[in-house]
């Protein structure tokens, strides 16, 4: 597995070939988020700016409203910015459109949520088959048997043939990691990924991580929990909407 | 081969879903048979009834002669303007059925029964030509009478005198009007067996086929008027009367076409509500699995599902959803086909051929099975998958729907109502544009269902409107009339008669000022304060004492002469005896085709038939008709001493048997309309049963914190429950509104196919309470399978439930 980005048509680019002369593999210039609800306006991130090389191990933490979910949706393209600019590789993604952006995710980041979010009807293997058949990447007897090998990864061969409700919520968690390498992307992006797991879990999948990153993933990690944040690399902690390291 | 993913997650939904999915495909599954029923049906009956008819060289035209000989109709069909000139005597008798009674028989003769040329009928068994002393029955009425082939049967004719006859023919006869609905048996004989009868051998009837135009009514029309000015009159004969055969038919037309015609016409208008209806249910159903996979939609767009991936996904689920209901709406449209056509043929006496499904049909369900439920969802689809990842994952369910509008702010305003109450009533506001569909096919349901009782209603008032014309206890016909006071004097010596009228009857024309002169309208003399009419006037005044000079029209004949209005003068002309009057009235149409009121008298000096009457009219108890059971007793009567006393020997008819038969035609013309109406209801409950089950998916959070906070499991069924009767509850109030026009729409399309009559349209108020009892049935059915689903949720469950 490799870093590099994937552009349409499952080509892929060097992150280090950008344009604007940087070889960070994430940059963001001066991000915000306003969100406007019957409250008011709530400024949930400010003038964000940074940047993020391809390997690296990033946990982003902060307490509940310091607008880190807010950063990960911002990076993963499920939100959009009010200000600044966000390039991943030479795309900016600010610029996308849905349909754009979902397409261009596909290829790019894999994402793991808190609560899994597997689809209940498909099968584990079938959730991991998703995404490649969705992309129009490999054949189908490829993604067959490529489900299969990201399962045995994650140490879910045997429930492979299993629908998402018979497994406990670690397995759920792994079987979405899995799926979140389904198209090989250089990104894995996660939003509290131990946040529902025990504590035995919750190591299982730290580890998956770290072996992730060894395999030259790079992986943004969202966590209120210290411990867990300092298992990353490098940790950017946020707390009203700004970065305070 | 293995499916793809996406697709494989369309099937496994579809099955996960199994309950949801059959509600769809019984929708789409209702809608498509019944169009598919109507359809084929109408295809079928055109086939075999029309076909049959036509095939038999319908006769377009029927001229009632004076006594002629068969080379009459010789020298008629040598007119350039006519193909066919066929002769026939049509003789009144009675026949002794197999029960013992006696019923009235028509005895057809022709001059040929081996070269019969119009109006051909089909031998059914034994054979097709009677010879001497014996008869051909037609089979409705061999069927009736309880006679086959072999059976002596006998005859009663004019005369009292009695025959014995051998049935050895049972044959099929389109042409003539089943016994079911005359009440006059159809016998066949020959001028031989009819001369040993005691009957004179001539012909009355020349049946005409014209050579061209053979369904333009005003040509055959004048075609016949020609036969009788060159031909017919020349040679010495009097035509009684030119028409059309069947009642109110145009030329060519089956006696039954336009009241099939309308009949059809009508439960294809309630097939494409249903169909309507159908798309209601679809688009609400597929809106609902739309809203219950919103997450799922925003986590595959986040895996990497374009737009018109995920919406690909949701048309092919429709399209598998159109494809299984089209497996049942196609044999279960025939099977409806099979069942109307069977009714039609058992009561009009047609034979049916294979019930098959023409190619045009089957596209026509195919088009619409597929194209109406795929045509629908297209905007939902595409609305319902536009969501953006963040909103699909992230807003949804968490207070992302409007604030509360002016429905909010009303069901605020009722604060005495228990919480799980008011908390069903909310709901039932939550969801406006599910609520609004389920609403709309509800309550266009309950529109139908309440139209269908009004328009028994306006049926049952517009019969005794009609009834008001035949305000007697027995009427019996005296053929070539009898002398008024010995008439009058016979009936009043039946004990428990206290009132006898004779009525006159005569063909005249209406000699308009330019020259010309109308069609033939029938003229009817009768006591000026006679007690057995009690005429519905739509302007004018009825007859006035002393003013022989006063006529009283019906509608009828405003239909066909439209200067004619009440203060104008008119020329009747009889024969060759002309004179003026004054129209003072016009009545209601009364089933009677054009008729003319005069006073008794004044009919005798313009017919020159003073102190004859054509048929008699009693009454035990005047402005009281009685019983069936009394009027029957008269009938017998009246018959018995009109024989005896040589006057009559036709059956006395009674005012309740005319309304048992409208009520016998009419009621199955309401149990079609009801079952229509019914597959509606059926079709709107599927969509409440839909929606009740989507809006407790959708609420599971909120059921358990219900049941976290002490909620029984009658408090969480009832709290849906209540939903779905307060929905129920909404529609009839709605269809209660629209049920009005759409009643008044339903009862005079219905009338005006069967009765060519105007509208007396009357709103039923036991089918709005009937209806109120069926819908919150369907409301407390509807919602019980939820309830129960919602009852069944544990609270560890539905808290995590994501």
């Amino acid at each position: 597995m490799n870093s590099m980005l994937q552009n349409g048509n499952g080509h892929k680019e060097n992150g280090n070939e950008k344009s604007n002369g940087n070889t960070s593999l994430i940059e963001l210039r001066e991000v915000g988020k306003t969100y406007h609800t019957p409250a008011g306006r709530f400024d949930a991130l400010k003038g964000v700016s940074l940047e993020i090389k391809a390997g690296e191990f990033v946990s982003i933490i902060g307490k509940s409203g310091s607008g880190k979910t807010t950063l990960i949706n911002l990076i993963t393209g499920i939100d959009g910015p009010t200000e600044g600019e966000i390039f991943i590789g030479d795309t900016p993604v600010h610029k996308l459109n849905e349909g754009q952006m979902a397409a261009w995710r596909g290829l790019n980041i894999g994402i793991v949520f808190q609560f899994f979010q597997l689809l209940p009807t498909l099968t584990v293997l079938e959730n991991v088959m998703l995404p490649m058949g969705l992309c129009n990447l490999y054949t189908r007897a490829e993604r067959y048997d490529r489900a299969l090998h990201l399962l045995e990864l994650v140490d879910l061969a045997e429930q492979a043939d299993k629908l998402p409700n018979k497994l406990s919520g670690g397995q759920q968690q792994r079987a979405a990691i899995a799926r979140a390498m389904a198209n090989d992307p250089p990104i894995i992006a996660t939003d509290e990924p131990t946040g529902n797991l025990d504590s035995r879990s919750a190591e299982a999948v730290m580890e998956l991580f770290e072996d992730l990153v060894a395999r030259g993933k790079t992986i943004l990690m969202v966590t209120h929990d210290g411990d867990l944040a300092k298992r990353a690399k490098r940790t950017i902690a946020l707390a009203d909407g700004v970065i305070i390291n | 081969m293995a499916l793809h993913t996406r697709w494989s997650k369309i099937f496994k939904d579809m099955w996960g879903y199994r309950t949801r999915s059959l509600l769809v495909i019984l929708s789409i599954a209702i809608g498509v048979a019944a169009v598919g029923m109507i359809n084929n049906a109408g295809r079928i009956i055109q086939r075999d009834l029309y076909g049959t008819f036509a095939a038999g060289n319908p006769a377009v035209l029927e001229i009632y002669v004076s006594p002629f000989q068969k080379d009459l109709a010789k020298a008629v069909q040598g007119m350039r303007e006519i193909d066919f000139a066929q002769a026939r005597r049509v003789e009144s008798a009675s026949v002794l059925g197999g029960n013992g009674k006696w019923e009235d028989i028509g005895l057809n003769v022709l001059p040929d029964f081996n070269a019969v040329q119009v109006n051909r009928f089909n031998l059914q068994s034994g054979v097709s030509t009677p010879g001497t002393r014996q008869m051909l029955l037609e089979r409705q009425s061999a069927d009736k009478l309880g006679l086959k082939v072999g059976d002596e049967v006998t005859i009663e004719m004019a005369d009292e005198r009695r025959y014995t006859l051998t049935v050895t023919g049972i044959v099929h006869d389109v042409y003539v009007m089943p016994f079911s609905l005359l009440g006059e048996a159809t016998g066949y004989i020959s001028m031989d067996t009819l001369e040993w009868l005691g009957e004179a051998p001539y012909f009355n009837r020349l049946d005409i086929v014209v050579s061209e135009n053979k369904f333009d009514k005003e040509h055959v029309l004048a075609v016949g008027n020609l036969a009788r000015d060159r031909v017919i009159e020349p040679s010495g004969y009097k035509v009684f009367r030119v028409g059309i055969p069947g009642i109110g038919s145009d030329p060519g037309e089956h006696w039954a076409q336009s009241q099939i015609k309308g009949f059809l016409l009508i439960l294809q208008i309630m097939g494409i509500l249903a169909i309507f209806l159908s798309g209601g249910l679809v688009i609400n159903t597929v809106s609902a699995i739309l809203a219950q996979q919103i997450k799922q939609i925003g986590i595959m767009r986040s895996v990497g599902a374009v737009r018109h991936q995920i919406s690909g996904m949701y048309l092919v689920n429709v399209l598998v959803f159109s494809a299984l209901g089209l497996l049942i709406a196609v044999p279960l449209g025939l099977l409806g086909s099979w069942g109307l056509v069977s009714l039609a043929a058992n009561f009009l006496n047609f034979d049916v051929g294979p019930i098959d499904l023409s190619l045009k049909v089957l596209l026509l369900q195919l088009a619409l099975g597929l194209l109406m439920p795929v045509g629908v969802v297209l905007i939902p689809v595409f609305a319902g998958t536009r969501i953006s990842v963040y909103n699909a994952i992230y807003q949804y369910g968490l207070g992302g729907e409007k604030e509360g509008g002016w429905i909010e702010e009303l069901l605020s305003k009722f604060r005495n109502l228990s919480p799980p109450v008011m908390l069903s009533l909310r709901n039932t506001f939550r969801k406006k544009a599910r609520l609004a569909f389920t609403i709309v096919t509800l309550t266009l349901a309950g529109a139908m269902f309440i139209a269908v009782f009004s328009t028994r209603a306006s049926l049952t008032r517009q019969i005794n409107e009609i009834g008001r014309y035949i305000a007697y206890d027995a009427a019996l016909s005296i053929p070539g009339g009898a002398n008024k006071r010995t008439v009058e004097r016979e009936a009043l010596r039946i004990p428990g008669v206290n009132l006898a009228e004779g009525w006159a009857n005569a063909v005249a024309v209406i000699e308009r000022t330019d020259g010309s002169e109308s069609g033939e309208v029938e003229l009817v003399g009768l006591p000026g304060d006679s007690a057995t009419i009690d005429p519905l006037l739509l302007d004018g005044t009825w007859l006035q004492a002393g003013q022989p000079q006063q006529v009283v029209v019906n509608d009828d004949l405003l239909d066909e002469e439209a200067d004619i209005r009440v203060g104008s003068e008119i020329m009747l002309k009889v024969g060759e005896s002309k004179r003026t009057y004054e129209v003072v009235g016009v009545l209601s149409k009364h089933l009677s085709g054009p008729r003319i009121y005069m006073d008794y008298n004044a009919f005798g000096k313009l017919t020159g038939r003073q102190n004859q009457v054509d048929v008699v009219r009693v009454l035990a108890n005047p402005g009281a008709p009685g019983s069936s059971a009394q009027q029957e007793l008269i009938a017998k009567q009246l018959e018995e001493r009109f024989q005896n006393a040589k006057l009559s020997t036709s059956a006395a008819s009674t005012r309740n048997t005319f309304f048992e038969k409208f009520t016998d035609v009419f009621d199955i013309i309401l149990i079609v309309l009801l079952i229509m109406a019914v597959l509606l209801a059926i079709v709107g409950g599927l969509g409440l049963t839909g929606t009740m089950g989507m809006n407790v998916l959708e609420r599971t959070r909120e059921i358990g914190v219900l049941r976290a906070v002490g909620a029984s499991n009658l408090a969480v069924r009832l709290v849906v429950v209540v939903e779905g009767v307060a929905v129920a509850l909404i529609s009839w109030a709605l269809g209660a509104f629209l049920s009005g026009p759409s009643g008044r729409a339903l009862a005079g399309a219905v009338i005006n196919a069967v009765l060519k009559a105007d509208l007396s349209y009357k709103y039923s108020v036991s089918g709005l309470f009937i209806w109120l009892g069926i819908v919150v049935l369907i409301g407390v059915v509807s919602s019980l399978a939820p309830a129960q689903n919602a009852a069944r949720l544990r609270v560890r469950e539905v808290l995590d439930y994501e």
